[in-house]
């Protein structure tokens, strides 16, 4: 009977170990080396880390950032790339930031997020020498680090100031009386002090009695959430919204395509995403940011210790309004009015500054 | 907001009341996230290739079923730890699809099927004449009245044929069943095979009716089905109850996003504030009637 019930327990550890296994790997498969998309840096030539505080697929930020590097690593021989995925738990990003920073095999570490300057700051403390090339945040005065941020108050601006001219247009989804939704993934400085306040600038700015509608959804990928969320601002008298909610932006589609709504993409063109339910999309060229400035890191010739503001004048933020499905689906006058705008916000006729502190 | 309570519920309902089969019968079937998951998938996937909802949902129900029999052969014929195995499981559904996904349509992101018919709304344009019970009974998604038929499905074959007698009683005393001479093993691995199909059914409703797959799903409502199992008194109508109360408070909580001038994150809070206190409320009722009964007892 013992030896019995010995081969049950044995049979269950085994059984157990496994799936046991199984967790382990897949748990641990994110930070295990060699995983980069290409080699670790040989010893000759330039050698840059691109840490992606997040992962690459799915997002076009990051795809992007990855895409100007690898364009600029292209152009200059000998140099190495190598792309880190850290994953979605920020508190595991300044470790890994660290760790990176530790091996000494990077002449420059690239990454981009509003948090990212701060942990490059606290990880240049111990490792001076560790250069950082941080997109999408701010942060002047420190010698390791150069950062470039985009103006997001023009980018909501031009997102409201377009959704108003829908929302008052004779489009088939149109309703009488201007109100607009916008729903954010999470609450965050840049989100309620530069894009929610731009965004409904831009709203009234074409009617003063523009209303807002935001919303928050808590997470980055409850899509089903955002569409009841989404539901929820239509019903309430919403005909345009701006979704910048990771995966919950495909709920928010669901939710227009069914109710009869537009929704407006930001970051990068998602025209493609819902022909004639996405119907506006701003950009930025984070791509061509990062191929630029990093090739003059690898050129030795990139100013680390200042940060550059980009925005709809230097070409680096604009709104995409020639794809083909822009211009099938939007009325002329429509166009008409945003070029305008886009016009004044390029020559330097209406200016909107974005903050650098939060 | 009621519509949207019915609409949020029934995916949660779904998974519930499949999980409600596994507890009965004395497993905890911590596995429910990665079942769903498994079901959003396959049910999308084959939705797309067949361009029939229907079958979406069959194979969405299968996948649901097919894995659960990989956690039942596991963690009941070899015995291995339920919770080590429930969470393999999940964590096997977050690795392996992106895995296929990669796979089939080479990216582990969002993957869309603009060609998939909508999921069709049934008793549109009925109205009973009052609002709110317009909202709650008419106009919804096809899978909402599934659910409110598996519901009742649930509860008739739970207290009205000998298998859920059986079942509730090995998970209550299994000793009196084996006795009995049921095979509780057997029975086991049928109630994890039926949550498995109940919750990849839930999977399904949620990818088909929003078009898309992309990564979590799921959202953690695999873990909020198995609190409804609890907060419904692992009973099939009090899972329904529970189910709604989830959605209704989601809900509320998104509506009250656009009218109050309350900070969206505090808000978010409050569908779990709510519940918690509907549980405290509600035992609290249960215990003084309780007491009550025994004391008309006592007397008698």
């Amino acid at each position: 009977m013992k030896y019995r019930n010995d081969t049950i327990y044995w049979r269950a550890l085994r059984a157990a170990a496994l799936p046991a296994l199984a967790a382990l790997l897949l748990l641990t498969a994110p930070s295990l080396p060699g995983l980069g998309s290409r080699d670790a840096a040989t010893e000759a030539g330039f050698s840059i880390a691109v840490f992606v505080p997040g992962v690459v697929e799915g997002s076009p930020t990051y795809e992007m950032l990855v895409a100007g590097v690898q364009r600029a690593a292209a152009e200059r021989p000998g140099t190495q790339v190598r792309v880190i995925e850290g994953g979605f738990n920020q508190a595991e990003w300044p470790q890994s930031i660290t760790s990176l920073a530790a091996t000494r095999d990077y002449d420059l570490i690239v990454t981009s997020n509003p948090s990212m300057p701060e942990i490059a700051d606290e990880v240049s403390r111990s490792f001076p020498d560790q250069r950082f090339l941080v997109l999408d945040g701010y942060l002047s005065g420190n010698s390791s680090l150069y950062t470039v941020q985009f103006n997001q108050r023009e980018q909501a601006f031009l997102s409201g100031y377009f959704a108003a001219l829908v929302s008052s247009s004779r489009m088939e989804h149109a309703r009488p009386g201007l109100r607009a939704g916008l729903l954010a993934g999470q609450e965050y400085p840049i989100m309620n002090r530069v894009i929610r306040p731009a965004f409904e600038l831009g709203l009234q700015s074409v009617d003063p009695s523009a209303v807002l509608d935001f919303r928050v959804l808590g997470n980055w990928y409850d899509a089903a959430a955002a569409t009841e969320l989404a539901n929820s601002m239509i019903d309430s008298g919403a005909d345009v919204i701006l979704t910048i909610s990771g995966g919950g932006n495909q709920g928010v589609i669901s939710a227009a395509r069914t109710k009869g709504a537009y929704v407006l993409w930001y970051d990068s063109s998602g025209y493609d995403e819902a022909p004639g339910i996405v119907i506006g999309s701003t950009r930025v060229k984070l791509d061509h940011a990062a191929y630029l400035r990093t090739l003059e890191a690898i050129d030795g010739i990139l100013e680390f210790g200042s940060a550059e503001m980009l925005g709809v004048a230097d070409g680096f933020v604009d709104f995409d309004t020639e794809h083909r499905l822009f211009e099938r689906h939007i009325p002329q006058q429509v166009r008409s009015e945003l070029a305008a705008m886009i016009a004044r916000l390029r020559e330097g006729d209406l200016q909107l500054e974005m903050p650098t502190r939060f | 907001m009621i519509f949207n309570a019915v609409e949020i519920m029934t995916p949660i309902l779904l998974a519930a009341l499949g999980g409600l089969f596994a507890e009965r019968a004395g497993v905890l079937n911590i596995a429910l996230e990665g079942l769903i998951l498994t079901g959003a998938f396959a049910g999308i996937l084959i939705a797309a290739a067949t361009a029939s909802l229907l079958v979406g949902m069959l194979a969405g129900a299968a996948a649901g079923g097919l894995l659960a029999v990989v956690f039942a052969f596991f963690s009941i014929r070899l015995r291995a730890n339920i919770f080590i195995t429930g969470l393999a499981v999940n964590l096997l559904a977050a690795g392996g699809i992106p895995f296929v996904s990669t796979w089939m349509f080479g990216t582990k992101g969002v993957l869309r099927f603009p060609q998939l018919q909508r999921m069709p709304r049934l008793l549109e344009g009925v109205t009973s004449g009052i609002n709110a019970v317009d909202s709650l009974l008419f106009g919804h998604s096809v899978t909402v009245y599934l659910a409110w038929l598996l519901t009742a499905l649930a509860f008739v074959v739970l207290y009205r044929t000998p298998f859920g007698l059986r079942l509730r009683a090995l998970g209550a005393r299994e000793e009196s069943v084996v006795l009995a001479g049921v095979d509780a093993t057997a029975y086991r691995r049928l109630a994890i095979v039926i949550s498995g199909i109940a919750a990849g059914l839930g999977g399904a409703a949620i990818s088909l009716r929003l078009g898309v797959y992309l990564p979590n799903i799921s959202a953690g409502r695999g873990w909020i089905a198995l609190v409804a199992i609890y907060l419904g008194y692992r009973h099939p109508f009090g899972i329904l109850m529970a189910a709604l109360l989830f959605g209704f408070t989601e809900s509320l909580a998104g509506a009250a996003q656009g009218l109050l001038a309350i900070p969206g994150t505090v808000l978010l809070g409050l569908p779990y504030a709510i519940t918690v206190v509907a549980m405290i409320v509600y035992s609290a009722l249960r215990a003084r009637g309780r007491r009550h009964r025994r004391l008309i007892d006592s007397h008698f």
